[in-house]
């Protein structure tokens, strides 16, 4: 019982990173109809340059310059992929991969063979409430994940940018006749995604894991899965896919050897496995706008 | 497509070249051909039926292991059939068929860039198959690939044979091998794209509900796109193998599936010819990097300090593909054949404008 | 075009076909007969339904109730292509056209109901493959003469110019050899002699065919001329149903329109 409990708390900690990541993924396809493959990529870059800056600038100044790098990054794609190209938005995605292999070639590179810490405070302690230990990384992961997911979620209800950013996703050549500024919209999604991103690598990469290394854009990954089985226009999509991956991952990762017929390393494959049966039910996600025609 | 005379002449001096070259071009010209025949598939789904896939890797696999389970002798931790190798080969790629028709839940319903994603599962779920199937193959280390054997003649080092006093080794009898499968794949998919079924992949492509409004069952096409492609993978993976003699899971995975993306883009969405030079570049570059690093600046000798030709290699591609994005949307196929880019702009591939 | 083979052209009848999305109800209740070998115009202000009520006669959506059938069948459980087989083909407002195929691929795909070669026939190139390609080609070019695009065939259909654009759509739609065609503003956006043009080719299609046409247009000239009967449709529902004479001096047809002006 304290077992299914730590795995259910683990698991919504870990679901909760993925949805940030997953969010950010979410944001970029609806200001922009882009799917962007980079999105891993950029979450190893905010990684990248915390982990190297925090011996000089302690873990939060790394974080913040990684925070502002990994925006800064997604800035830079959005002016260059969506400024300059005339190309439509699918061949757009497709140059995103491009970027990735660039972009995940030179991180690796850097990377090396190494495992980096990014220098967070909580190393591996752990905490007991009554019989039931959970790392610290968890619950710092957990209330940092829900104060920024509950942060971007007011933004995007009560601000001007948040009302500029659904009237676009609605309906964008409107948008753009009621005065809303298309490219700004654009790049600050682009931004939000790397900053959310680059947050989420801290809790990725944190205890239980041993640090950042080659894997890590593997690891990240695994917010596609989530976003595609909430549904790729839905943020309330992206939460819920978050969540279930994140909890499938951790209780068949907790009881794999129950599940050893199915080969070892279940736990990192099984999102996928979920994301193919949701698929399967429901084409669009399970919150994705499902089309009007019947085609 | 109309140019016979010119086409001959190109594949002339391939005919020839095993009498001229050493085994690195051999070697390398067989893994072009492998990932031309493979990159002919997803050009077929991806290029000219707008369907996205990163699961392509997954498919080269299947038939690879196919081919070795099928044509392999049980020794050791290892089993296989012992089959004949061209009935194994056959059955490989009619099994990588299988495995793409049994996607087609999903390959049928789920449409672009969404299918993307969706396939990425293929690629860590085969990850874990492979990793884990030990028995067929053969775990971390992978296992070796028997060589093809046709009428009794085989493609390999075993007995010795001398063309024009060059000595023929397994490299120089799969050359011809090779040139015979690339060149059935190429026609297959002309055949295929200036026919019925290719004109009902690019309208599905293009505007799907007019597809429909025509007769055209959108989602079996699209699942038959994607069987199809398995197919040239599976075929791929086959010759792959035959030239890799081992084959080893690790090899299949997400940058496998990323390569042959950069290679349509690259070669130009929906053109076979374009997929073979795409193919070709995205293939050579890394080996040409590495056999030249020392007289090129920047990049270093492999397994020195400094950018290594496979990172040099993917930096350079991974740009070429943004590049053919961002100013070449008809790609190298465009540029050989003298079309302007702009010519063709509204006309690229994968356009979905729904009517009313 | 002559020697078409003619099969018995069956009614479309539509009955009391309702479509909500979301709450909102783009049909209530509309049902209108088309009789066999008569053009039938859809009208209405923007928005009045009239593309909705095409996408459920070409089953690209589901009503919500009612009936549509053509000669006995049902159409509103069939998927797009089904109805297509049953014999009818559409255009679209909006050119839906494959930009990068030619003319002649692009009305190739018209014959699609009409031919069965397959990836293996087709990659292999089997002479039944290749013998019916030949076949169909020449029906193609004939179609392509008829509507006056036979020198554009091997022009990629993204590079012509609109009007030529129009003519291809309505030529695809004619080489599935409908038994019934709707047409979608076929001259939406074209010139005074482009519509001209564009109205002969229907009225030829008429008298050389004799199939059902069911027309959706703006173009109130062009729907008196060519109409047999037009259904008027405001804001989801039917409020007149005539011949064009009746229609044009119908009150509510009135009002809806001048409404519309005034707005």
């Amino acid at each position: 019982m304290t077992r299914l409990l730590e795995l259910l708390i683990n698991g919504v900690s870990l679901g909760a990173v993925y949805a940030l990541i997953a969010l950010g993924f979410v944001v970029i396809f609806r200001a922009t109809e882009v799917v962007n493959f980079a999105h891993a990529s950029l979450l190893l870059l905010g990684g990248y340059v915390t982990a190297v800056l925090h011996d000089d600038l302690g873990f939060l100044g790394a974080l913040a310059v990684g925070v502002a790098a990994a925006a800064l990054c997604g800035a830079f794609l959005e002016f260059v992929l969506l400024r300059r190209a005339k190309a439509r938005r699918d061949v757009v995605a497709i140059a995103t991969v491009g970027i990735d292999i660039v972009l995940t070639a030179e991180l690796t590179r850097r990377i090396g063979t190494g495992v980096l810490s990014l220098g967070d405070p909580w190393h591996n302690s752990v905490v007991h409430i009554g019989g039931v230990t959970i790392a610290q990384t968890r619950i710092a992961a957990l209330l940092t994940a829900a104060v920024l997911i509950g942060a971007f979620l007011a933004a995007f209800k009560y601000t001007s940018w948040g009302v500029s950013m659904r009237a676009v996703a609605e309906d964008s050549e409107t948008a753009a006749l009621m005065g809303i500024r298309l490219g700004r919209v654009s790049m600050s999604a682009w931004c939000v995604a790397g900053a959310l991103a680059a947050v989420a690598a801290v809790f990725i990469t944190a205890f239980p894991t041993p640090g950042l290394d080659r894997t890590t854009s593997v690891a990240a990954l695994k917010a596609f899965p989530a976003a595609i089985l909430g549904g790729l226009d839905s943020t309330t999509g992206a939460l819920v896919g978050g969540l279930l991956i994140g909890l499938t991952e951790s209780l068949v990762g907790g009881y794999q050897d129950d599940l050893s017929f199915l080969g070892r390393g279940l736990g990192d494959v099984a999102p996928y496995a979920v994301m193919v049966a949701v698929l399967l039910l429901r084409p669009a996600g399970l919150f994705g706008t499902r089309e009007v025609s019947r085609v | 497509m109309s140019r016979p005379p010119l086409t001959a002449l190109l594949w002339l001096p391939l005919l020839i070249l095993p009498f001229y070259v050493d085994m690195f071009w051999l070697q390398a010209g067989l893994f072009v051909m492998a990932a031309a025949i493979g990159a002919i598939g997803l050009n077929l789904l991806t290029g000219s039926t707008g369907q996205l896939s990163m699961g392509h890797a997954f498919f080269l696999a299947v038939g690879a292991y196919g081919y070795v389970y099928f044509a392999g002798e049980t020794s050791g931790h290892v089993t296989g059939l012992g089959l004949p190798a061209p009935v194994a080969a056959v059955l490989a790629v009619a099994l990588s068929g299988l495995a793409g028709w049994a996607f087609s839940p999903i390959a049928g319903r789920v449409s672009g860039v969404y299918l993307a994603i969706a396939s990425l599962a293929l690629i860590f779920l085969g990850q874990h198959v492979l990793f884990n199937l030990e028995s067929v193959t053969g775990g971390y280390n992978g296992r070796a690939v028997p060589p093809m054997k046709l009428f009794g003649f085989a493609f390999d080092d075993s007995s010795e044979l001398i063309v024009a006093g060059v000595p023929f080794g397994g490299l120089e009898r799969l050359w011809y091998l090779g040139i015979a499968l690339l060149l059935a794949a190429m026609l297959f998919a002309r055949g295929v794209l200036g026919a019925r079924p290719g004109r009902a992949m690019n309208l599905v492509r293009d505007q799907r509900i007019a597809a429909a409004a025509l007769g055209v069952p959108v989602g079996k096409v699209r699942a038959k796109a994607f069987t199809l492609s398995s197919m040239y993978a599976g075929l791929a993976g086959v010759l792959l193998a035959l030239t890799f003699q081992r084959a080893v899971p690790d090899y299949f995975g997400m940058l496998l599936a990323l390569d042959y993306l950069a290679m349509i883009v690259i070669g130009g969405l929906g053109s076979v010819g374009g997929a073979v030079a795409g193919a070709a570049f995205v293939t050579l570059l890394p080996q040409l990097l590495a056999r030249y690093s020392g007289d090129l600046p920047l990049v270093a000798a492999p397994g020195a300090d400094g950018i290594s030709p496979a990172v040099a290699a993917r930096y350079l591609y991974g740009a070429a593909v943004v590049a053919v994005v961002l100013f070449l949307p008809t790609g190298l196929s465009g540029l050989l054949s003298g079309r302007l880019p702009g010519l063709r702009r509204s006309a690229t591939p994968m356009k979905e404008e729904s009517p009313q | 075009m002559s020697e078409t083979p003619k099969s018995e052209t069956p009614e479309l009848v539509v009955e009391d076909v309702t479509v909500r999305f979301a709450g909102l109800v783009a049909l209530d209740a509309v049902g209108f007969t088309v009789r066999p070998g008569t053009v039938h115009a859809v009208i209405g202000p923007n928005g009045a339904g009239k593309s909705t009520c095409f996408n459920v006669l070409s089953g690209v959506y589901r009503a919500t109730s009612g009936s549509v059938r053509f000669g006995g069948r049902e159409l509103t459980g069939l998927p797009p292509h089904r109805i297509s087989e049953l014999g009818i083909a559409r255009t679209f407002q909006n050119l839906a056209l494959s930009a990068a195929l030619s003319v002649e691929d692009n009305l190739m795909l018209g014959r699609y109901r009409l031919t069965r070669a397959g990836i293996v026939a087709s990659g292999l190139r089997l002479p039944r493959a290749r013998r019916e390609e030949a076949r169909h080609l020449a029906r193609v070019r004939e179609i392509a003469d008829f509507a006056g695009i036979a020198h554009r065939l091997k022009e990629p259909a993204g590079g012509l110019p609109y009007g030529d654009q129009k003519r291809v759509e309505l030529a695809r739609a004619l080489c599935a050899e409908p038994r019934l065609l709707m047409l979608d503003e076929p001259v939406a956006g074209m010139n005074a002699t482009e519509r001209l043009e564009m109205a002969e080719l229907i009225v030829a299609v008429r008298a050389g065919l004799g199939i059902s046409i069911v027309l959706v247009e703006h173009d109130m000239g062009m729907v008196m001329r060519l109409a047999d009967r037009v259904t008027v449709l405001d804001f989801g529902k039917r409020i007149a149903d005539g011949t064009p004479g009746e229609v044009q001096e119908d009150p509510a047809v009135l009002r809806a329109y001048l409404g519309e002006e005034v707005s």
